[in-house]
């Protein structure tokens, strides 16, 4: 897994690992756009991390559904910096879609997919972003999707 | 930055690019919406051929296989045997009818699942043609090479034995 600069295209090792307790002191709306605390009863919280540092470039929120062999994006960005024109690294999204896609896949043993929930009016960019099928209100990735986004970002 | 800000100053490729942009909706609307993904996703597989089937569960124990042998982290429950039988299960074929495609007894085939037997280089090529080069030999290999690592660092029993082998070892030099 790997995250891109993008001012010289250069590729930085990334990884995904759990929130830590501690991590809360740095991890305020300004950088990371949503309140990620209240989110701690009811998910999973990852950070993505270049490897070596501790400065969290992105974050989401997962909820398992394992009836449904299910795993459900319930929020997730990248820091400040790195959201839109002008961004530092480019990938951070894309890596922890997924990590999510991974963990369903390695989680469930039959049909395991990822979903999320966005605006209405932004539907049609996941989809085209990373391949999303819709299924109304909500998107999701499964079999041959899952590989893929899991080839491109994970590899 | 503001969620206002980022959606005022970026357009929505750039904002799909970064974040997950969620939609507000009640809890039952939530239930409703989880409803409508199920039933969606229960039609999507059921339309779907025994050939896609089969290709997507070949690549998805492709896929366990190469993360666990990534990982590099032996379980003694996940040996050579453990993914032979998932092989097994995937494809839909019976020990009997599987020891007829590849050619081998099928009390061997048996013995290498529950771990009694080891498999050789014939089998892991002949798994690969089986399996029309979804899952290489080298991947078979390299799970067998895992479970040999993992034997010769545990294997006390080997180290006893061996022991009176041994006449000089370098702290008596």
């Amino acid at each position: 897994m790997y995250i891109l600069e993008v001012a010289n295209g250069a590729q930085h090792p990334a990884q995904v690992s759990p929130v830590l307790p501690a991590d809360f002191r740095n991890i305020t709306v300004k950088r990371y756009v949503f309140r990620w605390r209240p989110l701690v009863a009811d998910c999973e919280l990852y950070k993505l991390t270049i490897t070596g540092s501790d400065d969290i470039l992105g974050l989401v929120a997962l909820i398992e559904h394992p009836a449904e062999q299910r795993i459900e994006i319930k929020l997730l960005t990248a820091s400040s910096e790195n959201i839109g024109q002008g961004k530092q690294f480019d990938r951070v999204a894309g890596c922890l879609i997924a990590f999510a896609a991974q963990e369903a896949m390695d989680r469930f043993e039959d049909f395991p997919a990822i979903s999320l929930l966005p605006k209405t009016n932004l539907k049609q960019h996941y989809m085209n972003h990373y391949g999303m099928e819709d299924s109304g209100r909500q998107l999701y990735l499964e079999d041959i999707g899952l590989f893929n986004v899991i080839n491109e970002y994970l590899a | 930055m503001s969620i206002k800000k980022i959606l005022t100053e970026n357009n929505g490729e750039q904002i799909a690019d970064s974040m997950l942009m969620p939609a507000r909706i009640t809890p039952r609307q939530k239930a409703k919406a989880d409803q409508e993904l199920a039933a969606h996703r229960k039609k999507r597989q059921e339309s779907m051929s025994s050939d896609d089937k089969l290709r997507y569960q070949l690549m998805q124990l492709k896929f366990k296989l190469e993360n666990y042998i990534k990982k590099g982290h032996f379980e003694p429950t996940h040996h050579f045997g453990y993914y032979l039988d998932q092989y097994l299960r995937v494809t839909g074929r019976k020990k009997k009818e599987f020891a007829v495609d590849i050619q081998i007894h099928q009390t061997q085939l048996s013995n290498i699942i529950k771990n009694r037997r080891e498999p050789n280089e014939s089998l892991m090529i002949r798994l690969e043609l089986h399996s029309r080069n979804m899952i290489p030999a080298i991947d078979w290999f390299k799970l067998h090479e895992m479970e040999k690592g993992y034997q010769i660092k545990t294997d006390r029993n080997l180290r006893e034995r061996e022991k009176q082998f041994v006449t000089h070892s370098l702290q008596e030099l």
